[in-house]
């Protein structure tokens, strides 16, 4: 441990106060050690791939322990940011690049940040990730390449720590990036089914054409700003200069980030690589497919928030962004009422949830935004490691070959109401709070932009939408709960209750999904909105300082209402289940079936034909176009050789060497001098002569 | 007329007595083996003279430094002629070490040929220092008679017997063509020596401007070199060439192609450099239009050869249009003294280095096929397997002549790029991408046979048991030696050979 | 300033590796592990001293050139070409690389060679190989360049021809069948040195037409030089444009590259790939940029186009390739054009970017090829349709793959991610004067490139490493790496690491001599 920090020490000594706090604390020792959180997992990574087979635990007990260690770390940060909230950036330089064409000069840093926003992530990673470690060790037992899987975890937890300790942009995407692998790698965790690593490589391409937005996004912001780093960006926001060249091409910038955010956190139409990426063992899709990674592009957008809020800057792309989320929530919960696999329903929840942060985003309700963000971490990773108890002991993932597991298996069943609650956003569960301000939000937003033409129906249609949206979720939720733990065992073998590692973790997963919520309640508790946004910018949002009421009702009875339908489909009678889930609305069920045919256009419109006609095309050109120069240049050459050695050989000896013939081969001086075949060369050499002395003469 | 100056004269006085001794050694009673050695001695003697003419002012006993003339001007010896006829002796020198072990083991007469080389080496000698019409004529013959009958020394050889009759007629027919050119500038400008000659025509332009365009002078100055043309066998005057060279024996064929070859192009740059310096508008571009030919013609046939002796031939028509192109410069008008400098001294290098390279490949191609019984290049694959250093010699002597740094070949061929560039005139620099563009030919035919020695795996038919065991001669194995170190040293430090040819400049120094 | 600073050190850099070349070949051709240790010894020595010109190099003025001899040797005096040699912030870099390669490759070479075996000339080849590369980059007069550029030439060609690929392909147009080394290493040669004899004639023509009678580049540069040449400027350009993008390879003259690559053997293509494609565009830094500013400013746009284009298209044909090594080969191409981008571009960003593009493309494509050598050296074929399950037969060979493959897209916080996305991002503000639309559009579309590079690369590793093992393995004895191919490969994947964390390792040399180097070019350019 000494080594790694002496391995460590050029990291502090480099280490450097920045930016200006907000009324802020720079959270002394914690904080100036907090470049610990993302270095020790990612240490732990690297033991874990040299030695992780020789060690105790097979690897496990590393990544364990690194997530733990982040987790009390965070727990401690977060108590100290409630008390009075931390501003603090560390960085080290590695390497200067020099200037732009306009004269920038720039710098490259790894750097931490200690301020609400990340603190709130690194409790997300730490504490949920600690528990998903801890359920991991009893889910993975067994498996073939357990060592080398939460090897990959732990890349995972390292790279979003990366990502959500980032002070510039750089590093953001060095994190991104990291996550991503992380994803291709667990997602592919079983490849020897070709199909699971198709899913990882959908998942990386996906993810990668998103990043060519952020690529460019993060290009076009540093350049434009003449810094990476998010506190010198939002100092030129801050500023308003509607004139500088950030603002110039803020919004093309603000689109491109945008896109990239769409990427991770999986927003339509790119939301296709994650019902996919259920392939993964179900831990992976507990932390980094619904609780964490996913909701990078939301931290992203709250990190970035002055950028996109501030008029003049990127406010305009706003719309789209308000937009998409809300297609997104709705048309991504409509599927997950057709799933029978209970993962593909989580995750299809997932990106519908994950359409309610980016709404909130776009409506400017930041601190709603990442409470959500916040609050489904606990529930929806809940949620999954209680499906993945459930597959664990029924060794499927249909809900058609579940039913009746109440019995059974008990601690899952009541965790996973309690999380179905907290996700329909039953009161007074951690759901209902985070999803009523997003409503709230969403409402101010509808109130408050008469800016834009017609922006103020475009709010108000999408509150109603979302509403709907919560409808939809208790819907299938009612669904879900129904068709695993009621009815009878459709499924093979004898369920049993997970080992104790698993069933903990559930516990205090719901816990949280109960209590977790009531550290934001508008006007009495706000914690979270003070903690949230204590930033080295501040943050302008509207945040309701009560409880709203109207809305609240229609939330709740939008999910009430859900439910009693979902009963009566199928709870009530329990016994002819499974028939009626097998109903079939005729347009809609087609269209959600097939995923609004969305994959089968990207893989036969785009992936197969550059796959195959294109890329053969360009190869063929390659050999019988590009290299007709060369090949056809040396063809020539030999062809004009035998021409003029033709000339050179038959044109002079070939008559020669017939009347040779015909003189009779044999030897003889007189004989060789009658063949004639000298006085051929004189005549040819005389010849020569003639006509270039007489060429001269005459010019 | 002064007294003969001895020390100039030393190099061709020593040869001739060795011609003489060698005839008298072979007549006594002793091993073949003594001809040889007395030849060899002889040219090695008849070095030594060159170096104290050459460091005169630097000896005490050397009286009378710089430029001697003799023979009213119709012989001088300067720097130009001392650096020739060293290349003349060294060349005739590495051409001896490969005949004898060739002769020895094909049991031909070897007196009579070592005389008739030396007396050929002598003219060759003679030729570097001829400022006149009449000497030049001399030399020249006395280069090429003896070699008629060297060509057709392998008497059993009906072929050789053929290329040898050949050569013959044609050279006498180049040199009545010579001599009629000869005789018409004489007639025109009544002079025999070069400088008169040079100093007629000025005197003629400034009396009438129109002199240098008589079509008489033009056809003389044409007919001399034309008369060279066939010397160097520049294209269309080479027909002769491959079969000869493929007829004759392989070290006649490696002296014709050096020794010989380098005679011509010597005649050539003192003829037309020293007596027509001021009729380059005539033979600049009839000069450029034979190297054109030649490189093109010459490179473009070897592609098509399989016989290794006759690959050779031809590419050393194709090298010839190399040491011709700097030649090509001079049909630049402006040109100027220094870009004439580097003109004569691109086709001085390249001659020297050319020899060289030439010399090590007919070695290596001798050793190789008296190991193999066979010059057909297909014979030669897998070569460096079980004769990895001839092959390591294939590599370096084919390459230096495809012109691969870091052999000595480069530095020739950038010389002559140079040479055709610095003038910057459009015809010029059209000449360089011509011969760029051969460059690439030329590798890829030289590359052939070291592609054969190197990648292709041993044919079945060659190279029965015993000829694995068959070792180089040591004779041969000297000439491979000293060619090689000189191919490959030069190669690296080409500043060695270039101060020698930058001493030649002399020569053309005052245009 | 002792005598090692004055010359000697990069002398003996250059120099020792052909003394080794030639004490082996007086080695008898039995005693292998003589000749396996005195390659060692002589390129482990040459790589040492550059590691201690590492540490004495003066970080402080990496834009003067250093440890070059402090008085004019003259080479050939005849035309006036002196031994200069040095290196500045720019070179040192490439040089390490280059003697690390070259000892990496011998190493690897220890129990590796192929077939025919041959050790003694396979090792002769590597040292004077490594004479090439070091002197090429320390070379600082245009015809010890030039030599130095054509000397890398023979080694490689005999390396393919000899100990290449021995199945036959069918020549596409001419439809002539023949062995595929034979026609790749042809086609290598006659490529480079139709390029090369362009080059000569730009460097004479810059020599006279300058009118500075120089070879110098040092003296050449500034701008002056190009401002003598008048009209000629453009033509030089162009004929040294020739002479470099055949190397690079730049689109569209890249097609011997492929065949050269999957021709060759292992170690052969490893060098090929890690150095011999720097040369070309470090002469673009070194010599192309310098002397001749205004021109290179007038090609920037075309330049940048082509590689934009070799992107994408060499992107497009590693999907269509079945043959491994093909597909590692073309992949080049693409790197090779993200750094072209970068230079192109003509800004601190953009050349920095394009170094560390050049180290980092050495360091990975040249792992790369180690791996895809071996595995094709345990199968026995580089058909992708036939490996799979690599992952499974041999562990740690695929994990390396699957690294390098991570490595190669350019995944952030590896070698890779620092070349690719500074010279996009470079690309957004190419020097004043060169058109934002055209290389913010090239930028884009570069953007793209990077998507097609991850598609091919993780479909590549889908083939190789995953699913299932093919019946036709079974009983094979396919033993996973060994200590050589181990040793080999280490020390390149702590490089990518290192390099990934900690970019300062490349730009602490380069940043201030590149710096230097572009503001000479406004200097020149009047800006």
């Amino acid at each position: 441990m000494t080594a790694l920090f002496a391995l460590a020490a050029p990291f502090l000594l480099a280490a450097e106060e920045g930016g200006h706090a907000v009324e802020t604390v720079d959270g002394g020792f914690m904080a100036h050690w907090a470049w610990l959180i993302p270095v020790v997992p990612m240490v732990a990574t690297f033991a874990i791939v040299l030695f992780g087979k020789r060690s105790p635990w097979k690897g496990w007990g590393m990544a364990w322990a690194s997530m733990g260690f982040v987790a009390v770390y965070s727990v401690i940060l977060f108590i100290m940011n409630l008390n009075d909230p931390i501003a603090y950036q560390g960085a080290v330089s590695i390497g200067e690049i020099g200037a732009d064409g306009l004269g920038n000069i720039f710098g490259l840093e790894w750097g931490w940040m200690v301020d609400g926003l990340s603190i709130m992530m690194y409790l997300v990673v730490g504490v949920v990730g600690f528990l998903v470690f801890t359920y991991a060790k009893g889910y993975m037992e067994g498996d073939i390449r357990y060592t080398w899987f939460f090897a990959s975890f732990a890349l995972f937890g390292g790279g979003m720590l990366v990502l959500v300790s980032a002070p510039n942009l750089i590093q953001l995407i060095v994190g991104w990036e990291l996550v991503g692998v992380a994803s291709y790698l667990l997602i592919g965790h079983y490849w020897e089914d070709h199909d699971n690593s198709s899913a990882g490589i959908k998942a990386f391409l996906v993810n990668k054409v998103a990043d060519v937005g952020l690529f460019i996004g993060a290009i076009i912001i540093g350049l434009s700003v003449g810094s990476f780093r998010f506190t010198d960006i939002m100092e030129v926001v801050s500023h308003g200069d509607t004139h500088s060249t950030l603002a110039q091409y803020s919004f093309w910038a603000g689109l491109a980030i945008f896109i990239g955010a769409m990427g991770k956190s999986a927003q339509f139409p790119l939301h296709v690589w994650l019902p996919d990426a259920m392939a993964g063992p179900t831990p992976v899709s507990a932390l980094m497919h619904a609780a964490t990674m996913v909701t990078a592009g939301v931290y992203l957008l709250g990190r970035l928030f002055p950028f996109f809020s501030t008029p003049g800057f990127a406010d305009d792309v706003r719309w789209i962004i308000i937009i998409i989320g809300t297609l997104t929530l709705f048309l991504t919960g409509l599927i997950a009422l057709v799933q029978d696999d209970i993962k593909k329903v989580l995750a299809y929840s997932t990106l519908s949830q994950l359409g309610y942060m980016v709404t909130a985003m776009g409506a400017g309700a930041y601190t709603a935004g990442l409470f959500h963000l916040f609050t489904h971490a606990f529930f929806k990773s809940l949620l999954f490691l209680c499906a993945g108890s459930v597959i664990h002991s029924v060794h499927s993932n249909n809900m058609s070959d579940m039913g009746g597991l109440r019995k059974h298996m008990p601690y899952t069943f009541w965790t996973f109401v309690i999380g179905s609650a907290a996700l329909a956003g039953i009161v007074p569960l951690a759901g209902f709070w985070s999803k009523d301000e997003i409503l709230a939000g969403i409402q101010y937003a509808g109130g408050n932009y008469t800016t834009v033409e017609g922006g103020a129906a475009l709010a108000n249609f999408v509150l109603v939408v979302a509403i709907g949206g919560a409808f939809i979720t208790a819907f299938y939720m009612m669904r879900a709960v129904s068709l695993t733990f009621f009815g009878t065992y459709k499924g093979h073998g004898h369920p049993h209750e997970s080992p104790k590692i698993m069933t903990y973790p559930l516990v205090a997963l719901a816990f949280f999904s109960v209590v977790i919520g009531w550290i934001n309640i508008p006007g009495v508790t706000e914690f979270h909105t003070k903690g949230v946004s204590a930033l080295f910018y501040t943050i302008t949002e509207h945040h309701a300082t009560g409880i709203n009421y109207g809305l609240a009702l229609l939330g709740t009875l939008a999910a009430v209402g859900g439910v009693v339908i979902g009963y009566f489909l199928w709870f009530a009678d329990k016994e002819t289940q499974q028939e009626r889930d097998r109903f079939r609305i005729p347009v809609l069920y087609p269209l959600l079936e097939h995923k609004y045919y969305i994959d089968d256009f990207y893989m036969d419109g785009i992936i197969r034909p550059i796959r195959g006609p294109v890329a053969r095309g360009v190869d063929w050109f390659n050999g019988h176009v590009i290299d007709l120069v060369v090949n056809g240049a040396g063809f020539l050459a030999t062809r004009l050789a035998r021409l003029v050695y033709w000339f050179d050989q038959r044109g002079v000896d070939g008559a020669i060497n017939a009347s040779a013939a015909a003189a009779g081969g044999s030897g003889g001086l007189l004989r060789l001098l009658q063949t004639g075949r000298v006085q051929q060369y004189v005549f040819l050499i005389v010849t020569g002569v003639v006509v270039l002395v007489a060429g001269f003469i005459i010019f | 007329m002064s007294p003969l100056d001895y020390h100039a004269l030393a190099p061709e006085i020593i040869l001739a007595v060795t011609v003489l001794g060698v005839l008298v050694v072979d007549l006594l009673p002793v091993r073949k083996v003594w001809t040889a050695a007395v030849a060899l001695i002889g040219l090695f003697l008849a070095f030594i003279p060159l170096l104290t003419l050459g460091l005169c002012d630097t000896l005490s006993f050397c009286t009378d430094t710089g430029v001697r003339t003799m023979f009213d001007g119709s012989y001088v010896v300067d720097m130009f002629s001392l650096v020739l006829k060293g290349l003349f002796l060294g060349a005739a020198f590495v051409a001896l070490l490969i005949s004898t072990g060739y002769l020895e083991r094909g049991r031909y007469w070897e007196g009579e040929f070592y005389f008739l080389m030396l007396a050929s080496v002598l003219g060759a000698v003679v030729m570097a220092s001829s400022r006149g019409l009449v000497t030049i004529f001399v030399a020249l013959e006395l280069v090429t008679g003896p070699t008629f009958l060297l060509a057709g020394w392998r008497k059993a050889n009906r072929r050789s017997q053929e290329a040898a009759l050949k050569y013959f007629i044609i050279g006498v027919l180049s040199a009545s063509i010579l001599l009629f050119g000869m005789s018409l500038v004489y007639g025109i400008t009544g002079e025999l020596t070069f400088s008169g000659i040079r100093e007629a025509v000025v005197a003629g332009e400034l009396a009438n401007p129109a002199y240098a365009d008589a079509p008489l002078l033009t056809l003389g100055v044409l007919f001399t070199l034309l008369g060279f043309g066939f010397k160097i066998s520049a294209v269309p005057f080479h027909f002769w060439t491959p079969d000869t060279y493929e007829g004759a024996p392989a070290p006649v064929t490696a002296y014709l192609s050096v020794v010989s070859k380098a005679a011509g192009f010597v005649g050539m740059l003192v003829i037309s450099y020293a007596a027509f310096a001021d009729l380059r508008n005539i033979w600049g571009p009839a000069l450029w239009i034979l190297a054109a030919l030649s490189m093109t013609l010459g490179n473009l046939t070897a592609l098509r050869q399989n016989n290794i002796i006759r690959m050779l031939g031809y590419s050393s028509i194709a090298q010839g249009g190399f040491i011709l192109a700097p030649f090509g410069a001079a049909l630049v008008a402006g040109i100027t003294g220094s870009q004439l400098e580097e003109a004569f001294f691109a086709t001085v290098t390249y001659l020297l280095i050319y020899a060289f390279m030439n010399l090590g490949a007919f070695a290596v191609v001798i050793a190789v096929s008296k190991r193999i019984g066979s010059a057909e290049i297909d014979d030669w694959g897998g070569l460096y397997q079980y004769a990895p250093g001839l092959a390591g010699l294939t590599l370096v002597f084919f390459l230096s002549l495809a012109g691969v740094p870091p052999l000595a070949g480069w530095f020739a061929k950038f010389v002559m790029f140079r040479a055709l560039i610095v003038p910057g005139n459009g015809w010029t620099i059209a000449l360089a991408i011509i011969a760029a563009v051969n460059s690439v030919i030329g590798f890829v035919y030289y590359s052939r046979v070291v592609k054969a020695a190197w990648f292709d795996a041993v044919p079945e038919d060659v190279l029965s048991g015993e000829a694995r065991e068959d070792s180089v001669p040591p004779s041969l194995g000297l000439a491979l030696g000293i060619t090689a170190i000189g191919v490959i040293v030069v190669g690296f430090f080409p500043g060695i050979l270039s101060s020698l040819s930058e001493m030649t400049k002399v020569f053309v120094a005052g245009f | 300033m002792s005598s090692f600073e004055n010359g000697w050190a990069l002398t003996l850099i250059v120099f020792l590796p052909l003394v080794g070349a030639a004490a082996i070949l007086a080695i008898p051709k039995a005693q292998e592990e003589a000749q396996k240790w005195t390659a060692l010894l002589f390129a482990g020595v040459s790589f040492a001293l550059s590691v201690i010109v590492v540490f004495q190099f003066d970080y402080s003025a990496a834009q003067k050139i250093q440890f070059g001899p402090d008085s004019t040797l003259t080479w050939i005096g005849a035309i006036n070409s002196n031994y200069a040699i040095g290196i500045d912030g720019i070179s040192l870099p490439l040089l390490v690389l280059s003697t690390f390669m070259t000892v990496l490759a011998i190493i690897y070479s220890w129990d590796h060679w192929p077939e025919p075996h041959n050790p003694k000339i396979f090792s002769v080849l590597i040292l004077v190989l490594a004479t090439g590369m070091n002197g090429t980059f320390v070379a600082l007069d245009l015809i010890l360049f030039f030599v130095f550029f054509e000397v890398v030439l023979l080694p490689m060609y005999f390396m393919i021809g000899i100990w290449g690929d021995r199945n036959k392909v069918k020549v596409p147009v001419i439809g002539l069948e023949t062995e595929m080394r034979l026609y790749a290493s042809i086609k290598f040669f006659l490529f480079t040195l139709f390029g090369s004899a362009f080059m000569l004639l730009g460097f004479l023509t810059l020599y006279f037409k300058s009118g500075m009678e120089t070879f110098s580049i040092t003296d050449l540069s500034g701008g002056s030089a190009e401002e003598a040449l008048g009209k000629f400027a453009f033509w030089v350009f162009a004929a040294l444009f020739l002479g470099f993008a055949v190397k690079v390879p730049m689109f569209p003259l890249h097609t011997w590259l492929p065949d050269a690559h999957t021709a060759a053997p292992t170690v052969g293509s490893v060098l090929l790939a890690a150095i011999l494609l720097k040369l070309g565009t470090y002469a673009f830094v070194r010599i192309a940029i310098p002397i001749l500013p205004a021109q290179a400013k007038n090609w920037a746009p075309a330049i940048a186009i082509l590689a934009v284009i070799g992107i994408i298209y060499a992107s497009l044909a590693c999907l269509a390739q079945t043959d491994m090594k093909r597909l590692i080969a073309f992949s080049s191409v693409g790197h090779m054009g993200f750094v072209m981008l970068g230079i192109a571009t003509l800004t601190d960003i953009g050349i920095n970017a394009a170094i560390i593009g050049m180290v980092a493309h050495g360091v990975i494509t040249g792992l790369l090829f180690f791996v895809a050598g071996s595995m094709s050296h345990r199968y026995h074929t580089r058909e992708m349709a036939r490996l799979g399950g690599n992952q499974t037969l041999m562990p740690i060979m695929g994990g390396i793959l699957a690294f390098t493959a991570m490595a190669s897209l350019g995944l952030p916080g590896l070698a890779g991610f620092w070349g690719e996305f500074l010279s996009l991002l470079a690309s957004f503000n190419p020097l004043p004067g060169l058109s934002t639309t055209l290389f913010r559009t090239l930028m884009v579309i570069g953007g793209v490139g990077t998507v097609l590079v991850a598609g091919y690369l993780l479909w590549m590793l889908q083939k190789v490493n995953f699913g299932e093992p093919k019946p036709e393995w079974e009983g094979h004895e396919l033993h996973d790496v060994d200590k050589y191919e181990l040793a080999a490969w280490v020390p390149l994947v702590v490089a990518t690491i290192a390099i990934g964390i900690f970019p300062r390792l490349i730009f602490g040399a380069t940043g201030d001599a590149v710096h230097a180097l572009v503001s000479n070019l406004s200097k020149a350019l009047g800006g």
